[in-house]
């Protein structure tokens, strides 16, 4: 199920956007939504199509990685910009998926990742394929967890290259905070 | 005293040996695997203790890579679990047997880092199982030890130790994508 991409522009309300009927049932009186809220959410939208739902887990991931007031929770317009993200994931692993099987090979998760632009040494891959795969194949859950992890590393990481060289400075705490947040 | 009826007391060190480990090594077999530590601890709930916490527990003192513990090994696992009972215990201070967002601050205040307030919240969140607000005994252990994995890849690369470290893009993927 596509999002649709029509109607809902920045200034419409909230009401009128089709998403906002999957958000609402679940979002409290502060329009904020927890991990098990959005796990509800994600699973009730169908968007997994036939996979399996979210695992709390990998729902936790999604809503720390849009989560910049350090509330753990998620709001309508954040909840609007994850999915249009999830819906790009699911379609690259569909394409990747051929056999209908619900899960990629270890060397189609590469090529997934390396097809989202990321450009990774096969060491730094391995890694990734290695905390990811069981018996050689990885599940759409798991590649959802992998993705918003790669995102998120990746602009904690940018913020920090400040002369753009490919390298990054941290400073200790900071190091612990920004990796425990992933 | 009949020879046959005789038992250590709990206090005694012969009480590890000749009553505990026989009980928590179901399967005779001299090594305790996995499933028969975990069914052998307490989280303080009726909940079985964290599996992920067992399998970084075991692998600290498996020294031949066998998946287990054999009854040496077993010691210095008995007081790694004794020592963070005390640590647990500490700064339980209500004794309400979880520890909440302000006792895990000043736990984690005491072992030495340097955490923002709101931090506390997200390790909260990351850690507990039990979804109650609080860390149970097994997931306070696993926050601590993930911790403490951190610092120890930091401090790999922290080679003047002065608290920074300059790493390429890739070398974070791989230092993060190893631990959490």
């Amino acid at each position: 199920m596509a999002f649709p991409g029509y109607g809902a522009g920045p200034g419409a309300a909230p009401q009128q956007d089709p998403l906002y009927g999957y958000f609402s049932a679940v979002a409290g009186q502060d329009g904020q939504i927890s991990a098990d809220e959005l796990q509800r959410c994600l699973t009730q939208s169908g968007i997994a199509g036939s996979y399996q739902p979210f695992s709390l887990d990998t729902c936790r991931l999604m809503v720390n990685m849009l989560d910049r007031d350090m509330s753990c929770t998620m709001g309508f317009q954040e909840f609007k910009e994850l999915w249009q993200v999830l819906n790009g994931w699911r379609n690259t692993f569909v394409s990747f998926d051929r056999d209908g099987s619900g899960t990629v090979e270890d060397h189609e998760l590469q090529q997934a990742v390396t097809s989202m632009g990321y450009r990774l040494s096969p060491q730094a891959m391995t890694c990734i394929v290695k905390r990811y795969s069981t018996n050689g194949r990885i599940r759409f859950d798991d590649f959802v967890s992998c993705c918003v992890r790669l995102r998120a590393l990746t602009d904690q990481f940018r913020r920090r290259d400040t002369t753009q060289t490919g390298n990054a400075s941290f400073q200790y705490d900071d190091f612990i905070q920004v990796t425990m947040s992933i | 005293v009949n020879s046959s009826e005789w038992k250590p007391s709990p206090q005694s060190p012969l009480y590890l040996i000749c009553v505990f480990l026989p009980r928590v090594d179901k399967d005779r077999s001299g090594v305790i695997s996995d499933s028969e530590l975990q069914q052998a601890l307490s989280n303080g709930t009726w909940t079985p203790f964290n599996p992920v916490t067992v399998r970084s527990i075991i692998s600290m003192f498996d020294r031949e890579n066998k998946g287990g513990v054999n009854f040496n090994e077993f010691a210095g696992v008995w007081k790694y679990i004794t020592d963070w009972q005390n640590i647990f215990r500490t700064y339980d201070r209500d004794n309400s047997g979880f520890i909440d967002k302000n006792e895990l601050r000043q736990a984690l205040t005491g072992f030495g880092y340097r955490l923002s307030d709101q931090f506390y919240g997200t390790l909260i969140e990351k850690f507990d199982r039990q979804r109650k607000g609080q860390v149970a005994f097994d997931d306070f252990i696993q926050c601590c030890i993930v911790l403490q994995r951190l610092t120890d890849v930091f401090r790999r690369y922290d080679t003047d130790q002065d608290g920074w470290i300059q790493v390429s893009y890739e070398q974070y993927l791989s230092m993060v994508f190893n631990i959490v």
